[in-house]
């Protein structure tokens, strides 16, 4: 089995057992639905000033995102240590091959997120995307990043005590970075230019993210 | 390091009569508020000293095994805090009286407050780890990654949007801009703020060896 193929293994594995537990999955789109019924009761399409509106609706779109993603994302490891199913994922498969089996879990389960967000957020917003590349390459970007801290922080709560209060706490300073490159690349799009600059810093945490992540899974995962 | 100890009073005392009585105030700022760059820069940058001394020596940790470089790591992590606090609180008396306010979410301070949050998260993340020969791994994994992350949060967040925080000394022209007194002091306080830290570091990690050593004796 080639390296990709376990790496997909551990995803597909990791798709099958939410979606067949149901309970957290549905938590994670039930919370984002929420929220923007929340935000869209309380503000409305026309009560943000004209001038504020698409750093706003950017900003306000992100926080959803983002609590929406937090409650699914480090259930990555979590989920194997309260199945018991750690000690047997770890001594079968390297730890690279797995962070990026559930990085890839995470970051179908962010895109997925997202694709019920926006059009929810278009309508109940009436929120205007005028460069649709620019935000898919936005949500691509910053949901990857996003998959690929939470998967790693992940590992590293997994056996700690208060691993869901802690992952939170852990991960919200190293995200911020991203979030605010995120909610940038947003406003960029929505005034209809394509957001080379918040892109290419996106790019940057991305990659630097990726390197650390991989680096380490072995010391953050293996006993 | 018992030299420097005895060095460092009147070192540190010689570096704060200066900072007061020596430099003119800076143009442009109010009254003697510019006075407190020799205080907030020295700390910001002893604070990020600390953090970058953290994960050299989880770097050490996770090549060699030995618990002394964690000891050392952890004790780094609690004095750059130290530090950062004191970076905050200098922060926020000049802001008071530069601007009326003692807190308005500059880019600047919002970031250096999240790279304390960052770094206070090191130490929940120790304590919230039962297992003593997994944690030192676990704080050494974070410490490294979060130090890889840092640079974005430090260095490109405050950049994204407009600040009023003074020029930094690591500016676009590349200069120092500072007149001879001022730099003379600025980098006196600097190297005598370092030379504290390297101290205190020294007595804390000593601090806690001794504690884990005591932890391991039978009947501890």
């Amino acid at each position: 089995m080639s390296m990709l193929s376990r790496a997909w293994a551990i995803c597909a594995k990791d798709a099958t057992q939410e979606l067949r537990r149901r309970v957290a999955i549905v938590a994670v789109f039930f919370f984002a639905a929420t929220a923007l019924t929340l935000v869209s009761f309380a503000i409305g399409p026309f009560r943000l000033p004209a001038e504020d509106r698409p750093a706003l609706q950017a900003a306000l779109l992100w926080i959803i995102l983002f609590f929406a993603a937090a409650t699914g994302l480090p259930r990555a490891f979590v989920a194997e240590e309260e199945a018991g199913t750690g000690l047997a994922l770890r001594k079968t498969v390297p730890a690279t091959l797995v962070l990026a089996g559930k990085s890839l879990f995470n970051l179908a389960l962010f895109l997925a997120i997202a694709a019920v967000t926006i059009p929810g957020f278009l309508i109940l917003l009436d929120w205007k995307i005028g460069n649709a590349a620019g935000i898919a390459a936005t949500m691509l970007l910053g949901g990857y990043g996003l998959a690929v801290v939470s998967t790693f922080l992940s590992a590293l709560v997994a056996r700690a005590g208060q691993h869901n209060t802690l992952f939170v706490l852990i991960a919200f300073p190293l995200v911020l970075p991203l979030l605010l490159m995120a909610i940038a690349a947003t406003i960029e799009s929505t005034a209809g230019g394509f957001p080379t600059m918040p892109l290419k810093v996106l790019i940057a945490y991305d990659g630097a993210s990726t390197g650390a992540a991989y680096m380490l899974a072995a010391v953050a995962w293996e006993d | 390091m018992k030299a420097l100890k005895f060095l460092l009073l009147p070192y540190l005392g010689a570096v704060i009569a200066a900072a007061f009585l020596w430099p003119e105030p800076a143009k442009g700022f109010l009254g003697e508020s510019s006075r407190i760059v020799f205080f907030h820069v020295p700390c910001a940058w002893t604070s990020t000293l600390a953090f970058l001394v953290a994960a050299g020596y989880s770097l050490a940790y996770l090549l060699r095994g030995n618990p002394w470089h964690d000891d050392v790591a952890a004790a780094a992590v609690r004095i750059g805090l130290l530090f950062g606090v004191l970076t905050l609180i200098t922060g926020s008396l000049f802001a008071n009286i530069m601007w009326g306010t003692w807190w308005n979410w500059d880019p600047r301070e919002s970031s250096y407050l999240l790279l304390v949050f960052l770094y206070a998260a090191y130490l929940f993340l120790r304590s919230a780890v039962e297992d003593p020969e997994r944690r030192p791994r676990i704080a050494a994994a974070y410490a490294l990654f979060a130090v890889v992350l840092m640079p974005f949060l430090v260095f490109v967040a405050p950049r994204v949007t407009a600040s009023l925080h003074p020029q930094t000394v690591i500016n676009p022209q590349g200069k120092i801009l500072m007149d001879t007194p001022t730099r003379v002091v600025f980098f006196g306080a600097m190297a005598g703020f370092s030379a504290l830290f390297v101290w205190m570091l020294s007595i804390d990690a000593r601090a806690s060896r001794l504690q884990r050593v005591l932890q391991k004796r039978p009947g501890a």
